[in-house]
């Protein structure tokens, strides 16, 4: 069989015979879809967005309230990576593939996005944990060493939140690193062989 | 545009080209339950790409480059948990038309599209329907000298697929 054979027969096949689409009904659910996704945006954003905002009003009222300074590293801490979050999303909200693209432009804008994800999961401790760890930590390690007469008095509280603090980022990193390992890495080295594909 | 005038685009797009969407969707998920997943996928990719649907594009390039690039991505994300959604794809039982040595080779060709990298799978659906050489470069965003390139290697790699299938390219 040669191959314009092989095309007619392919234009030839009938799908319509076999399958019908009820426009009615994928129109609805297709404007559900979209409905839910735009709930999952939502509830991501505030999730992410929302908490470091109550945060900030917390320990921003706990602070004027007690008058105690070290609340306000906390605050200036939650402001900094609520800040960070809602300008980066909206900074890749602008490189945003868009599916009615060229192929080569959506995976490359897909690469990007990827790229960008594991830079910011591999960064984590710098822009997440640390400034939240040290605004809580350092405070307390400071009164505790002003606290006794020779000022190297260590009370048994200050050690076991260090050490919860260290397992607990020690734990939130290890979780960020496994996503870029199963998850991310490998949908790089997906879209860079089509690309290469492409070139 | 106008909601209704956005509804009304994409009922003509479903009706115009259920044949190539669905051979999108056949050419990328063995499975029936995947395939009426990928094509709710393609057309709510489609339903939000019609408000940028200026015209410039012929209506076939701009589907097929929804339709490849979501299925693309879909697969990279087909386990993802999925929402159960109602049944908006009717499949008759009554026999295929084609006589059925046509519907062998037709299923063997899907199976030996599948076999393809992605970006194969789709120049070799898009060879198939005889689009141009300007279409396809157009559809994948490279030259139309790369695309002869590419297409020469996808023609040799369905050959060789469907020689086993006791076809001859």
């Amino acid at each position: 069989m040669s191959f314009e054979e092989l095309q007619k027969s392919w234009q030839a096949q009938a799908p319509a015979r076999k399958i019908s689409i009820d426009a009615d009904l994928l129109l609805k659910e297709v404007r559900r879809n979209q409905s839910q996704f735009r709930t999952t945006i939502f509830w991501r954003d505030f999730r992410e967005v929302g908490v470091a905002a109550c945060m900030i009003i917390c320990f921003l009222y706990h602070g004027v309230r007690h008058h105690d300074w070290s609340n306000f590293l906390v605050v200036a801490a939650c402001a900094w990576v609520g800040a960070f979050m809602l300008i980066d999303r909206l900074a890749q909200r602008k490189k945003t593939p868009l599916n009615q693209d060229p192929l080569k432009a959506c995976i490359e804008a897909s690469h990007a996005q990827v790229s960008h994800q594991i830079w910011l999961l591999r960064n984590v401790f710098w822009w997440y944990l640390l400034p939240i760890a040290a605004a809580i930590l350092l405070p307390m390690w400071w009164t505790a060493l002003h606290k006794g007469p020779t000022g190297t008095h260590l009370s048994a509280f200050v050690l076991r939140t260090t050490f919860f603090m260290v397992c607990l980022n020690w734990g939130i990193y290890r979780l960020n690193q496994n996503a870029v390992k199963k998850g991310l890495e490998p949908r790089r080295k997906e879209l860079e062989t089509m690309l290469a594909g492409l070139q | 545009m106008t909601a209704d005038h956005q509804e009304q685009l994409f009922r003509r797009w479903l009706a115009d080209h259920a044949g190539l969407l669905w051979k999108v969707v056949r050419a990328f998920a063995a499975l029936a339950t995947d395939q009426e997943d990928l094509l709710q996928e393609i057309s709510l990719q489609l339903w939000n790409s019609v408000p940028a649907f200026r015209g410039d594009a012929r209506e076939s390039t701009w589907i097929y480059r929804v339709a490849f690039n979501t299925a693309i991505g879909w697969q990279r994300s087909e386990k993802r948990r999925r929402l159960k959604h109602e049944a908006f794809l009717k499949f008759h039982d009554e026999p295929a038309h084609e006589p059925s040595g046509d519907s062998d080779l037709i299923a063997a060709l899907y199976a030996a599209i599948r076999e393809l990298p992605k970006l194969d799978a789709s120049l070799a659906l898009m060879l198939l329907d005889d689009l141009s050489y300007r279409e396809m470069a157009d559809v994948l965003g490279i030259s139309e000298n790369y695309v002869g390139v590419k297409l020469n290697r996808v023609r040799k790699q369905l050959a060789d697929s469907l020689k086993g299938a006791h076809h001859e390219l």
